[in-house]
């Protein structure tokens, strides 16, 4: 060809090339080198999405798994939380490179496609691992199922708080004798509170950290006073919105009433506010490991029933298995081995202030000694308040990133809150109508009938 | 003797026949330049022309996020991105922003670059100090000035003495996010215009200072009409870069869409559809309509450029 300076540049590109090559062929390899180096036969792979005090609670729990059973080689990989999660769950379930065991918020299943993303837990199997129906809560197990199968297996159920300062309060004359809050059961009893609590702050400390602003938070906290008024969203046929805009606006009277009285500072950091002494803030029980780190006395009870009816929102972190074409093998059953000792072993989960879905851990002693567990985790799991049970709800799902951005205009008072709950009802109604792009068809089609 | 099929080397054969046809001439310059665009080709295809193709396909069809059920739909997703308000709103808020954010850079870069460039003293610390807060990313970016807004005890409000709450209303919200990009991208249109300003000639200045002119008159008569084809780069540049705006904002407002639903930007929005309701097709289908807002925007340019040129002739 007469292009002698092309050889060494042809010798460049192919050791380039093979470079390139070895480095992806060793990545392959990579896939099953650290199972065998760790002497273990089986490799399960697990995705998670715990970050914070819960990442390291469940590093190790899954160190504590490995020392058990030398067998298995877990490699576990925390992604972000959120849309960057699910996500990647999703697309990995559909190129079919799933991870063997997953973690899911329970109120996204339904949009997951049970069935094509997600594959049903092998009964037979989890017997075997000890895992029984009688030992979990009720409510969430039968959540977990779709079609008779069941597709979430929950590890937790996990609420929002009210979480008070004890010096502030005492202080304010506001504890009683065990040094506990005592309930707040009207919205007066509740701004009473309040009232006694500011008269112990300085100027410009907000009392009630309410993250007004957050559409997350602003639709859970929406989803559990709603519940208190007994508020439902649709038909059971999912057909029509039955969303009551008079209830939805008390709701939201109540939260800018915060926010207009001056006990809650709009865009304010809440959690670190509540550090630095504001006497309450309504959190997610995650926060537990943060504050204890803080050495700050605080106790924390589910939201105040000011509405008559207890409720407070509730989600669960549940084991899933992402659909693999070939599911089965010894990993297969090394997942559902390792998803039944992390929910039997929840006293240690617990730690980071979720309240176990595994029933015997309330006898735990251990358990039972947490505080400030014991205060809210009966209560929190016997009213839990759930979104909807439908594809388009769920932890940072479509619902509460259309929705909630209504609840915090309303808060910050931006919107009436009269004006507020229609566009939520409208809101209800435009996704209703919405086709579920997992399959085309729309709630109406999809969930007849099926229990909310 | 006009035609050789391959020419053993170009210089020769050119030299020897004074004229080459097309396709000689192409060999000829492929066999000297194209193996070292081609890299680039490649990869320009691989990660630009496949992507574009595919997403112009996947916007005709209903495809969800795994990339199943990719019913073909023609130009559905099209018309309902018409009549989808959050298009049009999120849209306007790209722009919105644009408009702030574009003229403050121009102002703001090349006043800084102005004062680095006549400054005597410490140099190198203005010039590091203007340009640093470009390096960092733009989670750390939105984090930061998420604290500095913040309501009570954020430094804005200290420092100015005030309480607003920015990140919260509607009409303080995009002005938040402006000012934060502003701080971040500022830096590299200050390099664009420092480079500039050091090759305008010196001489230009010490001949209008003989002739009287005054600091204001040599700024007006000289270092502007000097800086005007840096100034019309800045401005494209500025220009798409903003209208793709999305990660300050987002962090800023924790992936919320602002007060009132203010800052929820048009890249924002592709995402949410996309990546939250799974609507990949849809998603595709708005991410074209950008697609071609900014290729017009961008051909734009090229032609009043092109009729600016065609005058000076």
């Amino acid at each position: 060809m007469g292009l002698p300076g092309l050889t060494r540049r042809q010798l460049l590109s192919t050791v380039g090339g093979l470079t390139v090559a070895g480095s992806l062929g060793f990545a392959a390899l990579g896939t099953g080198a650290d199972a065998l180096a760790s002497g273990a036969s089986t490799r399960v792979r697990y995705w998670n999405l715990f970050t914070g005090g819960d990442g390291a609670n469940m590093v190790a729990m899954v160190d504590a798994f490995r020392k058990e059973h030398p067998g298995i080689a877990v490699k576990d990989s925390t992604l972000t939380w959120g849309d960057p999660y699910y996500t990647k769950l999703a697309m990995a379930a559909a190129g079919n490179r799933a991870p063997d065991l997953g973690v899911m918020h329970q109120g996204r299943v339904p949009g997951f496609a049970p069935g094509r993303l997600l594959d049903p837990w092998d009964m037979d199997l989890l017997t075997k691992y000890g895992v029984r129906e009688a030992d979990f809560n009720p409510v969430l197990w039968k959540r977990g199922i779709v079609d008779g199968k069941l597709y979430a297996l929950p590890l937790d159920i996990h609420v929002q708080l009210s979480f008070y300062r004890t010096d502030v309060c005492r202080k304010a004359g506001l504890l009683d004798a065990d040094g506990r809050l005592p309930t707040a059961n009207s919205t007066d009893e509740w701004f009473a509170l309040l009232k006694e609590a500011r008269k112990q702050l300085k100027d410009g400390q907000q009392t009630l950290g309410l993250h007004a602003f957050d559409q997350n938070f602003s639709w859970w906290f929406f989803v559990a006073f709603y519940q208190q008024l007994g508020g439902g969203y649709f038909s059971d046929d999912r057909t029509d919105v039955t969303f009551d805009t008079d209830k939805a606006t008390q709701v939201l009277e109540f939260f800018h009433q915060h926010v207009a009285d001056g006990y809650t500072i709009v865009g304010q950091a809440d959690g670190e506010a509540f550090l630095a002494g504001s006497p309450f803030v309504w959190e997610g029980n995650w926060s537990v490991p943060y504050f204890s780190g803080e050495k700050v006395g605080y106790g924390a009870q589910p939201l105040p029933p000011v509405f008559g009816t207890p409720a407070t929102h509730a989600e669960s972190h549940s084991f899933v298995l992402p659909h693999q074409a070939d599911r089965g093998g010894a990993a297969n059953e090394g997942a559902h081995l390792l998803a039944a000792y992390m929910v039997k072993n929840a006293t240690a989960w617990a730690g980071g202030g979720h309240v176990p879905a595994y029933l015997p851990t309330f006898e735990d002693p251990a358990y039972l000694k947490l505080t400030p567990q014991s205060e809210y985790s009966r209560p929190a799991m016997e009213h839990p308040a759930t979104e909807p049970r439908i594809w388009f709800a769920g932890s940072t799902g479509t619902l509460a990133k259309r929705i909630g951005p209504v609840v915090a205009s309303s808060n910050v008072g931006s919107a009436k809150p009269e004006a507020a709950a229609r566009r939520m009802k409208s809101v209800l109604e435009e996704l209703l109508a919405m086709r579920n792009p997992m399959d085309g068809r729309t709630a109406a089609q999809e969930l007849k009938g099926a229990a909310a | 003797m006009t035609t050789t099929l391959a020419p053993a080397t170009g210089l020769r054969a050119r030299a020897a026949t004074g004229t080459e046809s097309a396709r000689a001439r192409w060999g000829r310059r492929f066999q000297h330049g194209g193996w070292f665009v081609a890299p680039f080709f490649v990869l320009y295809g691989l990660f630009v022309v496949v992507p574009v193709v595919r997403g112009l396909y996947l916007s005709l069809t209903d495809a969800n996020i795994s990339g199943d059920h990719t019913g073909f739909v023609g130009l559905d997703n099209y018309r309902e991105a018409f009549q989808d308000h959050l298009v049009w709103n999120s849209l306007g808020h790209s722009v919105q922003f644009t408009l702030y954010v574009v003229p403050c850079i121009v102002v703001v870069a090349l006043l800084m670059a102005l004062i680095a460039h006549h400054i005597t003293h410490l140099k190198w610390l203005w010039r590091l100090c203007f340009f640093a807060p470009f390096l960092l990313p733009s989670a750390v970016v939105g984090n930061l000035w998420w604290w500095l807004f913040q309501p009570t005890n954020g430094m804005v409000n200290h420092v100015l003495g005030i309480d607003t709450p920015w990140l919260t209303q509607k009409s303080t919200a995009m002005i938040a996010v402006v000012v934060a990009t502003l701080w971040w991208t500022v830096g590299f249109s200050f390099l664009l215009y420092l480079a500039a300003l050091q090759n305008i000639p010196h001489h230009l200045y010490e001949a209008a200072e003989l002739d009287g002119a005054g600091a204001f008159q040599r700024m007006l008569h000289i270092t502007v009409p000097n800086l005007r084809t840096i100034t019309g780069l800045v401005l494209a540049l500025q220009i798409l870069a903003s209208l793709q705006v999305f990660d300050q904002a987002v962090v800023m407002y924790q992936f919320g869409p602002g007060p009132e639903e203010s800052t929820r930007t048009f890249v924002q929005y592709t995402l949410e559809q996309g990546f939250t309701s799974y609507r990949v097709g849809y998603a595709s289908a708005i991410s074209f309509i950008l697609f071609l807002i900014i290729a017009a925007v961008a051909l734009g340019r090229m032609w009043l450029l092109r009729l600016r040129e065609e005058d000076a002739r």
